[in-house]
């Protein structure tokens, strides 16, 4: 199984020059399996290149098949919806899968992204792809062309998101963005669950400890939540992810150094257009 | 008075290497009066990196704010939750806006901070937020300045501003497409409609309006989304090209005309082949022609008499 990172930014899509080595898109992951099975986890403005992407493939044709797993629908994760080109393609298949965490349903929720007044879609019908909107529950597991995935919710501020423990080829990679657990060092019970032996563990690291005490109830993490959570869990490598908009080049390379001097697991930032064997 | 550019971009921000130049936030253009006085048209992504410099400058005091939408499509109001003066309490911020596709304006601008969307709804939100619905054709006062709302085309409608003063004015004409093939109404289009005559007759009304509108204008900033090849591939998308822009202000004496709003797909070197086009273009027509990158700033001249009849 192999991970892309098309988007690894946080809340604030983020061009410039401070910006282009981890990449100033917001959150979308996608997965390979072995097979060729392919998985994403959530479109924020990095999926606009992974459409680009696809439709050089099977998905430029209309045969193209896809699921997508949404961690909730905060902006910084769907923003790149409208314009992730396979969904204007007709016969092409894609399914959306994600949690109700608010008192609004997901599909209401991405009707409302697409309404007239905010965009020109207009509906999830205009789309020309065959698009369903699935609704999971967290704690639940599935299995979806060839992967594993087990989710659960994880807090996240006033709400929660879905985090995912995804298995494939006997590899496992975890992906929980937009955490913040009650301390730095006590993760939930659900997150020590999903991150139980991962071999890659994708981990929210908006904040620098430094700067935590002035963000804490934000709904994120600091860095050292994702180090004690990969050595407590006994993960194989740390991967830091959802990167703040202010973090330049520069501030994420200090971050990056200062984890490694002090986590016992191999930990490295997430940065856009990185092709990773889990 | 004097612009400067936050944010040119159209549809979403375009983070990477091949938009350092020209920038890849969205539409946000900050407007100010001699005096002082700001007027913000649009709240696209470049407006999160205005309102850190407007909170810098406030040094922590609650400000009164203007912000003028064209419409409410996601990259002309995404940056809103992300204006930092907006949590200073005692703060106030007047959005105007055209009422499109929905009831009540303050429910489509506060929609955008739905819990779903946003972590903090609008009422939680420190500063107090006024909602003013714009007429097109009908003047407003608005601080130091004078505006003018002119509609456009575009799917479910948009408007353009004139904005004056200090003896001079510009313009803001985004998003629009041009007036010939489609007419923008309310509702989703797929493709070219045919145009009734009635329909002509809307399309010349509205054209007409807004070549009035830009008459004697310093400096007009317009949406040009598109070069011409991709045009005639999307010509129902509600955007334009500089060729349309330069048709509508050319004779009508505007000094300058500054393509914005760029499409997505335009690396910085697509956008400098596009500036020396259109440079050369708009001299042969007496228009000075300026592509708008981020952080661009441009004096708007103050006295129309001293232009020697450019563009006449």
């Amino acid at each position: 199984m192999k991970v892309r990172f098309w988007g690894v930014r946080g809340s604030f899509a983020m061009p410039g020059a401070d910006f282009l080595r981890y990449g100033g898109n917001t959150t979308c992951v996608e997965l390979v399996a072995d097979g060729g099975g392919r998985l994403v986890i959530d479109l924020g403005t990095g999926a606009t290149e992974l459409g680009r992407q696809l439709m050089a493939g099977v998905f430029g044709a209309g045969k193209g098949a896809l699921s997508i797993l949404l961690s909730h629908t905060h902006l910084d994760h769907i923003q790149g919806l409208p314009f992730f080109t396979p969904f204007f393609v007709p016969g092409n298949r894609l399914r959306i899968l994600g949690a109700d965490p608010v008192s609004v349903g997901l599909e209401d929720t991405l009707q409302n992204q697409l309404a007239p007044h905010y965009s020109p879609l207009g509906a999830l019908e205009n789309l020309s792809a065959q698009v369903e909107i699935e609704t999971l529950v967290p704690g639940t597991s599935l299995a979806i062309d060839g992967f594993d995935v087990m989710t659960a919710a994880v807090p996240h501020g006033n709400m929660w998101t879905t985090a995912f423990r995804i298995a494939a080829d006997g590899k496992t990679l975890t992906f929980l963005s937009d955490v913040e657990y009650p301390a730095p060092d006590q993760p939930t019970r659900e997150a020590l669950e999903l991150a139980d032996g991962a071999d890659l563990l994708v981990h929210d690291a908006m904040h620098a400890d430094a700067e935590y005490g002035l963000r804490k109830g934000w709904g994120h993490s600091p860095v050292s939540a994702g180090v004690h959570l990969a050595e407590a869990a006994g993960a194989r490598r740390l991967v830091l992810f959802h990167h703040s908009p202010d973090a330049t080049d520069a501030m994420i390379d200090a971050i990056v150094a200062d984890a490694q001097a002090s986590s016992k697991v191999p930990v490295f930032a997430a940065a856009e257009g990185h092709y990773l064997e889990v | 008075m004097q612009i400067t550019f936050w944010g040119v971009r159209g549809s979403y921000p375009v983070p990477g290497p091949s938009t350092v130049r020209y920038g890849g936030q969205t539409s946000c253009v900050e407007v100010r009066a001699d005096s002082g006085a700001c007027l913000i048209l649009d709240a696209g992504t470049g407006l999160r990196a205005l309102g850190q410099k407007l909170a810098r400058e406030a040094g922590g005091a609650p400000g009164n704010y203007h912000v003028m939408l064209s419409h409410v499509h996601w990259d002309h109001i995404q940056g809103l939750p992300f204006f930092e003066p907006a949590y200073v309490p005692g703060t106030h911020i007047a959005v105007y806006a055209l009422l499109t596709a929905a009831d009540e304006l303050h429910q489509v601008i506060g929609g955008i901070t739905r819990h779903e969307f946003f972590p903090m709804p609008l009422e939680s939100v420190p500063a107090d937020f006024e909602f003013i619905e714009v007429e097109p054709g009908v003047a407003m006062r608005i601080g130091d300045f004078d505006v003018l709302p002119i509609a456009l085309n575009h799917p479910y409608g948009a408007v353009g501003y004139r904005v004056s003063a200090d003896g001079t004015s510009i313009a803001y004409v985004s998003d629009t497409a041009p007036f010939t093939e489609i007419l923008h109404k309310q509702h989703f289009v797929s493709g070219l409609e045919d145009l009734t005559h009635d329909d002509r007759s809307a399309l010349d009304r509205l054209r007409g309006d807004l070549v009035s509108a830009l008459r004697g204008v310093d400096t007009v900033v317009y949406d040009t989304h598109f070069l011409p090849e991709e045009y005639a591939r999307f010509p129902y998308y509600g955007h334009s090209t500089p060729d349309h822009a330069l048709d509508i202000v050319t004779g009508n004496d505007v000094r300058c005309l500054v393509l914005y709003h760029h499409a997505p797909s335009h690396s910085d070197d697509v956008m400098d082949q596009v500036a020396v086009t259109y440079r050369d273009r708009g001299a042969q027509v007496g228009v000075d022609v300026v592509t708008a990158r981020e952080g661009l700033v441009l004096p708007i001249q103050p006295a129309r008499a001293a232009r020697g009849g450019a563009g006449a």
